[in-house]
């Protein structure tokens, strides 16, 4: 009386569908996805308003910051000159404290010590007495300051006996690479290793609470009496990437178009990041990769979610992962850096950090086999992880006496 | 025998921990009937069902599901409304209908259109597109039953299908199992509650601490006890006792006893030649809730005594 394994088949594509179709919709259609949607922007919002307010805190201090040098007023223009030729070798936000000079009086030691109790600015360093042994006072802060003091006396010296006029004026002519160089293959594997990362970490969470809300609604009982447990897992997972996958296609979208907006400048810095396959190829291998990712991630999470039954429990558990994930994510990065190290190859095997590690060398290394493999060995973990998630289910919360994986019931009988 | 059976099970067993939960329990539940799985509160009634439907593994034993080793391989052609119900709150009714049709294999379309036409015709026409977290507890839970229902399966499962319903409703799911048995399909239901067994159940077992102590009839199961008589004396007083046959009992002003199995005349011409007369008599087959204590043992009753009252203090 058994049916054919292709209508077995079928049906349990069906079922699973069944169930993906209404994770996906009681996912999206709801206002609650629409604030998810604009996640980023809210976190961005916060870290913009925290950044400006620092970046005002910061720059305020920077402001009122100066480095007093008490010196003769007959060597001052030789030493502003000179600051102002340094100073042109720092980049903007880098450059020391205004320089503030200020000709001895009686006790240069004492108005030196002053310069650091004045109101209304802040001394970082101050030098005083001959330029050709100057003590230098510093603040905790001013070492950097000091030691900045300590060069303009020599370059001030120097330039005392040739005059102030500039010896050298050289030509700055900017290039343009023809293809991306290997810091900028490198780059792009951290960028890539970053995005699956942070896409991953923001988006499978969600996958966590899903069982959890089975077990609550108490419909878990009629999926499991008309599903596969297996499918069950898998139709949930491929619902909630589903929505992943809108929210990566909305921010996508936004983003490619954020490139016209650009500066020039910064347009041109990103030019030179670029990954070894050809951006085509590398583009569908990051959709695979994050794929990868998010249903090895999404299965683990969803396993472990069935077993919880409170919010707390569900917290608690999240917990460990995300620190697991932070490991995998540092050991992703590493080899993303050391493109042909053991620890490279460890973490392109590890199947939880694969999916990162192979994009990482996407970025670094043109050849396309690696990932063919790659990729039906993070898919065999998929499928492992759902298998041991439902059966973790059927053991834990169904109490059913077989623990058996189910492999026939994900492939058809 | 497997062509006219819907469902077969033999020796099945279930422990959980040490616990034999269902101790070798057999099953026959004939194609077109209505077959009630009765049985105390922690019986293994649950247990069974859930083993038959392969939502949870046996032990031992086996069991066939429309001819099928595998129930998975016939769920398209069962339909099951668990003791817990479950629905999705954010739902519209007619949708969580046409959901739970389309795991057993309907199209969504047709599902959404049977789910108007089912609720319609069993009352809820106004609730069709109500969100499910806004219906009453009975309302969702008849909504869950024509989910279990609409892609017209051969085989109804129904555990405990009336608790928490109200007369009215439970009078109306009484109506909508015999229109499914009607049109061809099984029925096996699970309850502690006799009277709706008595009224529906073609064939019954009646199951206790695991284990099946009855499998027949519900006539059959009332033939297992003596005719019981209720008599009511012209003169009542201590020497009636004597006369009357061994277990009699007083209460509520009349004498209780069973019928001896040579008929009631003799105890009746006794009485009468005693001078106690006959102010009232009826004589009565025992009902099924009788026969059900009498097979599970007065233990059971108390539990299921309990389980009824706390049901009304809960409301239910």
């Amino acid at each position: 009386m058994s049916n054919p394994p292709t209508g077995n088949f079928r049906r349990l594509v069906r079922q699973t569908l069944t169930i993906a179709r209404r994770d996906f919709v009681a996912t999206v259609f709801t206002p609650t996805f629409l604030l998810f949607l604009f996640t980023p922007v809210i976190m961005l919002s916060f870290g913009l308003i925290g950044g400006v307010g620092a970046s005002s805190m910061a720059s305020g201090s920077i402001e009122k910051e100066r480095m007093v040098a008490i010196v003769a007023v007959a060597q001052q223009p030789a030493m502003r000159a000179a600051d102002e030729r340094l100073r042109r070798l720092f980049a903007k936000d880098d450059r020391p404290p205004l320089l503030v000079l200020q000709a001895p009086g009686g006790n240069p030691a004492a108005e030196a010590h002053h310069a650091f109790a004045a109101d209304g600015a802040d001394a970082s360093a101050a030098l005083y007495g001959d330029l050709a042994h100057p003590t230098i006072l510093y603040g905790g802060q001013g070492g950097r300051d000091a030691t900045y003091l300590a060069e303009l006396a020599e370059t001030t010296l120097r330039a005392g006996g040739q005059g102030n006029d500039r010896l050298s004026t050289a030509t700055l002519t900017p290039i343009s690479r023809t293809a991306p160089s290997a810091t900028g293959h490198n780059q792009a594997a951290f960028f890539t290793v970053f995005g699956i990362f942070f896409l991953t970490l923001l988006l499978a969470g969600q996958a966590v609470g899903t069982m959890a809300e089975e077990r609550n609604n108490k419909v878990v009982e009629i999926l499991a009496a008309a599903v596969p447990l297996e499918a069950v897992f898998l139709g949930k997972l491929l619902g909630m990437f589903g929505s992943a996958l809108l929210f990566v296609a909305f921010w996508g979208t936004l983003v490619s178009q954020a490139g016209a907006l650009m500066p020039a400048n910064m347009a041109h810095a990103l030019g030179e990041i670029g990954p070894a396959t050809g951006l085509p190829l590398f583009a569908l291998l990051f959709v695979a990769y994050f794929t990868m990712s998010y249903m090895l991630l999404g299965a683990v999470f969803l396993g472990i979610g069935a077993q919880a039954t409170t919010p707390r429990e569900l917290q608690m558990l999240s917990l460990p992962i995300t620190v697991l994930q932070m490991v995998i994510f540092g050991i992703a990065i590493r080899a993303a850096s050391r493109p042909d190290s053991w620890i490279a190859v460890a973490a392109e095997i590890f199947p939880f950090s694969s999916p990162y590690a192979m994009a990482a060398r996407a970025a670094n290394s043109p050849a396309i086999w690696p990932h063919v493999a790659a990729l039906a060995w993070q898919l065999l973990w998929v499928a492992i992880c759902i298998a041991v998630g439902a059966r973790a289910f059927r053991r834990g919360v169904l109490q059913s006496g077989s623990a058996r994986i189910n492999w026939k019931g994900l492939v058809g009988r | 025998m497997t062509d006219t059976l819907a469902i077969s099970a033999t020796g099945l067993i279930k422990k959980f921990g040490d616990r034999r939960v269902v101790d070798g329990v057999d099953i026959a539940v004939p194609t077109g009937m209505i077959y009630g799985v009765l049985g105390p509160n922690g019986a293994g009634k649950t247990t069974t069902l859930r083993m038959l439907l392969g939502i949870i593994e046996p032990d031992g034993g086996t069991r066939t599901l429309l001819g099928h080793d595998r129930p998975r391989d016939a769920s398209d052609e069962v339909g099951y409304l668990p003791e817990e119900r479950g629905l999705y709150p954010a739902m519209r009714a007619k949708d969580a209908i046409a959901f739970m049709g389309a795991l057993r294999g309907l199209d969504l379309k047709t599902g959404r259109k049977r789910a108007v036409a089912l609720l319609e015709a069993n009352g809820l026409g106004s609730a069709v597109d109500t969100k499910i977290r806004k219906l009453s507890k009975g309302m969702a839970q008849l909504v869950q039953l024509i989910g279990s229902v609409v892609h017209e399966p051969e085989l109804l499962v129904l555990d405990e299908p009336f608790s928490g319903l109200d007369p009215v409703n439970q009078e109306r799911l009484e109506a909508l199992i015999v229109a499914q048995r009607d049109r061809g399909a099984t029925i096996l239901f699970s309850t502690h509650v006799m009277a709706h067994a008595e009224r529906l159940c073609d064939r019954l077992a009646i199951i206790a601490g695991g284990k099946c102590r009855f499998e027949g009839t519900v006539a059959d199961a009332r033939g297992m006890l003596p005719m019981q008589a209720h008599y009511i004396p012209q003169q009542d007083d201590e020497s009636l006792a004597a006369l009357l046959p061994a277990g009699a009992r007083h209460q509520h002003g009349a004498w209780h006893f069973a019928v001896p199995p040579e008929g009631p005349e003799g105890v009746l011409k006794t009485l009468i030649s005693a001078g106690h007369g006959i102010s009232g008599l009826s004589i009565e087959r025992p009902g099924l809730h009788d026969a059900f204590v009498r097979i599970v043992g007065p233990d059971a009753l108390k539990d299921d005594e309990n389980s009824a009252r706390e049901t009304l203090e809960n409301g239910r």
